[in-house]
């Protein structure tokens, strides 16, 4: 038994002590939006950079604050404020521009015990990163994300794993460039939102980022086969449609464009709000008078289909030994109060997962299920835990993750987590604790 | 001099006009409202936003609204739907520690100052 109960309290002490000499993590909380719209961090996350549901129509929205058309402009810039296009700030609305350099960094350390290390290094405290990110709207007509990992070190356990493989993103440990894209919204007046750049295609409901623990990431959408470096939630190079209907039902395709290949890779998506804010942001209609379940619950449905071609390049390039697959899988995302339930399952099939010269097909599945209660002010905690199984070529890894997240400030995250993983290969136990901050 | 006294009364006197009904004290973190004319009623409402809403905000941010009729973050307008749209994203925010009763309260309060803020 790895984690002696003698144990636990001197490695979190260790890990609030030793936090503050720490460089920061691996969220994608913006604070550039915080800046940008003069509001706390909590309008879009729990404990960052988990959204709640009104961020979650933030970032359907494309970075535009929900609402209506013409709202994105500052007030000084607006027709009731002086103006058509008048104001102070005359020359950003007109160049299109955000008034302020949208930029923010996140940094993370990990501090990890293993006792079953393979070296033998049980205490591994050398495990950090620091991003940028950017992000924000032209006026209201587009919207713009980027990514980028200065710096990472270690077995970054918060990393990007799969593009570092796909040949499109160098390898990890190397400054790379992790989503870079920007969002025509209601491209030529139509309700369709035209993305194109280098993003994580919508297959699932959440984005990689929009955890309260990312570490590990979700078996259903992390997942990898053999030496296929495709997983659901790997950003791609690509251009994605996709649209609103009636502010509940949304739905999203696109190609991804691999390298060392001329065909392209296609997905869908579709998913389904059921309850509470819809996709837009606007409430609910809420009696205040009498009680309903409604009143709380929130439902949303989602479902997705990604078919796709890779394999081994070779000197040129050029991708040989290729595996044709696909995955498909379905979601489902239940909030009641400070209840929250994640559930995914993802069923996939490659027809030469090893790359090789002799294919070998194999059928894959995983799932994960995540409980987590947000205990929230005036403690900001979230309990969570976490199953999840996936069938891989060697047979079934089974993980089971209880965690503690805490924000002591909004822009600052500790986490405590403990993985428990029966795999083929044997059990492993791994206590982690993390600290991230965004600035 | 006589046109600059006049001048100079005329915009002191359209000033607070603009807002007659409400007696705001303080400013910035520290604005509040002055409840002493309020019915007993909304007396009763100003005590649980005084309360419950400063948790996560400062009540300058509802009062700008109030007087603006503007949501200062949003941009958006900030009338009687925009009020109950409000209590209901209030209610339904985890950690609020809002109750029903304690939400309708606050948007009534909203109202009648709404109300008060036009006149």
């Amino acid at each position: 038994m790895f984690l002696k109960k003698r144990a636990v309290a001197p490695l979190c002490f260790l890990g609030l002590v030793l936090s503050p000499l720490l460089l920061p993590g691996s969220a994608d909380a913006i604070p550039a939006f915080s800046r940008q719209h003069k509001t706390e961090c909590s309008t879009c996350h729990t404990i960052y950079p988990e959204l709640n549901e009104f961020g979650d129509a933030f970032l359907k929205n494309s970075y535009v604050y929900p609402g209506k058309k013409g709202d994105a402009a500052p007030q000084g810039d607006r027709a009731d404020k002086g103006g058509a296009r008048g104001g102070a700030n005359e020359w950003a609305w007109i160049s299109g521009l955000p008034e302020q350099i949208p930029i923010s960094f996140t940094g993370t350390a990990d501090l990890a015990y293993d006792n079953d290390a393979f070296d033998g290094n049980k205490l591994d405290l050398s495990v950090r990163s620091l991003r940028l990110h950017a992000g924000g709207a032209f006026r209201d007509a587009a919207g713009f994300f980027v990514t980028y990992n200065l710096y990472t070190q270690g077995a970054q356990t918060g990393q990007i794993s799969a593009p570092g493989n796909s040949g499109n993103t160098p390898p990890n440990n190397t400054p790379n460039i992790n989503e870079l894209f920007l969002v025509w919204r209601n491209a030529l007046g139509t309700p369709v939102n035209l993305k194109v750049g280098r993003f994580e295609p919508k297959l699932s409901l959440w984005k990689r980022s929009n955890r309260v623990i990312g570490v590990p990431s979700y078996a259903s959408t992390a997942y990898l086969v053999g030496n296929s470096p495709f997983s659901v939630d790997a950003p791609q190079d690509g251009l994605e449609l996709n649209l609103l209907l009636g502010n509940r039902l949304l739905l999203a395709g696109g190609v991804v464009d691999r390298n060392g290949q001329n065909r392209k890779e296609g997905y869908g998506h579709a998913s389904l709000k059921i309850g509470g804010t819809d996709f837009k942001g606007h409430e609910p209609e809420v009696d205040l008078e009498s009680d309903s379940v409604w009143d709380f619950l929130t439902i949303t449905l989602g479902g997705f289909g990604y078919s796709g071609r890779n394999g081994q390049f070779d000197t040129l390039g050029i991708a040989r030994n290729l595996n044709e697959f696909y995955r498909v899988g379905g979601e489902i995302d239940i909030l009641y109060k400070r209840f929250h339930l994640k559930g995914g399952y993802t069923f996939g099939r490659d027809k030469n997962p090893l790359l090789a010269n002799v294919a070998d097909e194999f059928e894959s599945d995983a799932y994960a299920v995540e409980g987590e209660y947000y205990l929230g002010a005036p403690v900001n905690l979230i309990p969570l835990f976490r199953y999840e199984y996936q069938e891989g070529l060697r047979g079934g890894t089974r993980r089971y993750i209880p965690a503690l997240a805490y924000a002591p400030l909004q822009n600052t995250r500790l986490t405590l987590q403990y993985i428990y993983s029966d795999a083929p290969e044997g059990t492993n136990k791994t206590a982690l604790a993390s600290l991230a901050f965004s600035l | 001099m006589k046109k600059l006294l006049v001048t100079m009364l005329l915009l002191a006197t359209s000033a607070t006009a603009a807002h007659a009904g409400l007696k705001v004290i303080g400013k910035g973190d520290a604005m509040r409202l002055d409840p002493s004319d309020f019915p007993p009623a909304m007396k009763a409402n100003y005590d649980i936003v005084r309360v419950k809403c400063v948790k996560c905000h400062t009540l300058e941010r509802t009062i700008v609204a109030i007087q603006t009729g503007v949501a200062p973050i949003s941009g958006q307008p900030f009338d009687r739907s925009a009020t109950k749209a409000y209590g209901v994203k209030m209610l339904r925010k985890p950690d609020s520690n809002m109750s029903k009763p304690e939400v309708k309260a606050s948007v009534d309060l909203m109202n009648w100052l709404l109300t008060e803020a036009e006149r």
